[in-house]
């Protein structure tokens, strides 16, 4: 106990010094702190704009179907695929779609898409469809009814009400079908991808018009009420619809690039803590070390009566400790009031795109119990790393020459 | 009589080149006996601190050897020599050398901490010797609320609360007026009557010297003349 309270008072010997050490440690912590609850806010906008877009959290093809969309891989067994899903509890929505290259044409202009026939009334809950209308309505059903991304409806030159030619190759027979639809609705996804490329139609139309039958759908999109469910290859689904005949995949598996960004934000989280706590750390190393030359009679005295080397290296460790707890404790509180203020009011990017996905949303900071535990669990261990060399330098010190300053 | 810590031809040099070499103590043979007041005097360089830190363990002797009860602590280092001058030696410095932060009481207290006394037993000792030393109702206060002879009166609680079979004194009155030296001297004597404490100091003021009961004169690391009085 003394020891400890020897190593309390030793720390405000020189306030000035131990409180721009204790600031040092303390802003580095807050840094890492608010710049993780960035980063993690950043990684939730864009998994939010790779999942709430149209891909969900995870999707259901025919074995094979994703490798170049072939329109003839289709699942034939539609209800009672649908009927699997209804049955399951951990999923929040789910939706079938047909898929389908398709030449675009208008009066004015022609150009290559994708032409997607959704389920109106499920898409409502499971993609961002419906919030993208820019101008318009949504699909309510008929059959001529077709959404255009507003690029794509700038490139063609029409509006609302115009008339779109759809030419596309029927299922199986690869015979040329063409149909006539009316623009119902202009989108803005914000993805440059979706409002260059898609046209949506209701999926009884495009069904029809591929020469499929009700059963036949190339894709379910699903989204799960726990998000983290996509991410475990355990799940029900993934067990039952991975098999010869379907595959099921997660957002993480069908956006490759996304899950290689989030493994790299990670890592830079990681890489930024090392480099301010190295950077603190010399600073512990120089703020100990300068504390030991102003004391060294007094290392000298107490050696002298009877200190054990090691008890010398307990000492300085305990004032290295109560420095990192103090810091620590302002470290946490100041991080706590930057991560409150970028989570209630978040920062602003203006229309960034990352990665090919809008990210037009302010980033909200985002806490997680890892700031407060395994953060400063780190800032402790590393400043007493940190104190380790001049510790040892302070255990070293020969009586008689220490006490050549003051005898 | 025993001898409580005895040199054998105690030499130590500094430099390793012939001509620069410097002689700190050559060759010094002393026995110093259970309770003596003993002082080492001698001009400032004639090397009374160096055989005070060989005599004491805090430095170890070029050649020769310096026993302590029967232990050549010559050959002793790091954690064993520290235990030993921590349980058999007591160390009073000319510039007082208390830990600043620590109270008096703190820092009489401290010593017994390394030698694991429970806590009951520091207060009671620590209060003791603070009534020894004629310093009852200071315990709370810093070494810097402190004068030069109260603070040299808490060294020599510090060093002989661990109870040590000898008390090493570098100069103990050297930063102390001519009053307080002779009242701190005065206490060193009640207190090695009283207890049979050995004592060996250093000086080189007269006044001080002549409570000694033994003087060894130095000079130039070699003992000049032992006088017993």
């Amino acid at each position: 106990m003394l020891t400890i309270k020897l190593a309390f008072r030793n720390l405000f010997r020189n306030t000035r010094r131990t409180i721009l050490t204790v600031m040092l440690i303390a802003l580095s912590l807050t840094a890492l702190i608010a710049v993780d609850g960035v980063m993690r806010g950043m990684l939730t906008l864009l998994v939010e704009n790779v999942t709430g877009t149209i891909g969900g959290d995870a999707q259901i093809h025919r074995v094979g179907y994703r490798e170049n969309l072939d329109v003839d891989l289709f699942m034939e067994n539609a209800a009672e695929i649908e009927r699997t899903l209804q049955r399951d509890t951990s999923l929040k929505s789910y939706s079938p779609r047909v898929i389908s290259g398709a030449m675009i044409s208008s009066s004015y202009n022609v150009a290559a898409g994708l032409l997607y026939g959704i389920d109106a009334e499920r898409e409502r809950s499971t993609s961002k469809v419906e919030r993208a209308v820019l101008r318009g309505e949504y699909l309510a059903g008929g059959d001529t009814e077709l959404l255009i991304g507003h690029s794509l409806a700038e490139l063609l030159e029409v509006d609302l009400g115009d008339r779109i030619v759809l030419t596309l190759s029927e299922t199986i027979t690869g015979e040329l079908a063409q149909a006539l639809f009316r623009i119902s609705g202009i989108l803005d996804f914000g993805m440059r991808e979706l409002d260059d490329n898609f046209v949506f139609i209701n999926i009884s139309a495009a069904r029809k018009t591929l020469a499929m039958t009700d059963q036949q759908t190339h894709e379910f999109v699903l989204t799960f009420l726990n998000p983290e469910d996509a991410e475990n290859p355990e799940h029900g689904i993934f067990q039952q619809f991975n098999n010869t005949e379907t595959e099921a995949l997660s957002w993480l598996d069908l956006n490759k690039e996304i899950s290689f960004i989030i493994e790299i934000m990670a890592y830079s989280s990681l890489m930024i803590g090392a480099v301010l706590f190295l950077l603190a750390s010399l600073g512990v190393i120089n703020s100990i070390f300068m504390s030991i030359y102003e004391r060294i009679y007094e290392f000298g005295v107490i050696k002298a009566i009877g200190t054990r080397p090691s008890e010398i290296v307990r000492l300085i460790l305990w004032e290295a400790l109560l420095l990192a707890l103090i810091s620590c404790v302002i470290g946490m509180l100041l991080g706590f009031a930057v991560g409150s203020w970028t989570a209630a009011n978040g920062i602003g990017l203006g229309e960034v795109e990352f990665s090919g996905i809008a990210m037009g949303n302010n980033i909200f900071g985002e806490f997680h119990i890892s700031q407060f535990t395994t953060f400063p669990f780190f800032a402790v261990l590393l400043t007493l790393a940190a104190a380790l060399y001049p510790a040892r330098f302070a255990a070293k010190i020969v009586p008689s020459e220490a006490l050549q300053r003051s005898l | 009589m025993t001898a409580v810590i005895s040199t054998f031809e105690v030499c130590r040099y500094f430099g390793d080149d012939q001509e620069t070499m410097v002689k700190a103590v050559d060759r010094v043979s002393i026995e110093i006996e259970r309770g003596e007041f003993t002082a080492i005097v001698g001009p400032s360089g004639s090397g009374k601190t160096t055989l005070l830190h060989l005599l004491g363990g805090l430095d170890n002797p070029t050649s020769g050897s310096v026993e302590l009860s029967g232990t050549n602590i010559a050959d002793m280092s790091g954690a064993t020599l520290s235990d030993f001058r921590r349980d058999h030696i007591g160390f009073i410095f000319q510039s007082y050398n208390l830990i600043p932060v620590f109270s008096a009481e703190e820092n009489i207290e401290y010593i017994m901490l390394l030698q694991g006394v429970d806590a009951s037993e520091r207060k009671r000792r620590v209060a003791d010797m603070l009534q020894q030393v004629g310093l009852e109702g200071l315990g709370n206060r810093r070494p810097n609320k402190l004068s030069g002879g109260q603070q040299q009166r808490v060294a020599i609680a510090r060093a002989m609360v661990s109870r040590p079979q000898i008390i090493l004194a570098d100069e103990p009155t050297a930063n102390l007026d001519s009053k307080n030296g002779i009242a701190l001297l005065d206490l060193m004597k009640e207190l090695n009557q009283q207890s049979k404490m050995t004592f060996v100091f250093s000086t080189h003021d007269e006044k001080i010297m002549s409570r000694a009961s033994r003087l060894i004169h130095m000079h130039d690391g070699e003992i000049e003349l032992d006088e017993l009085r």
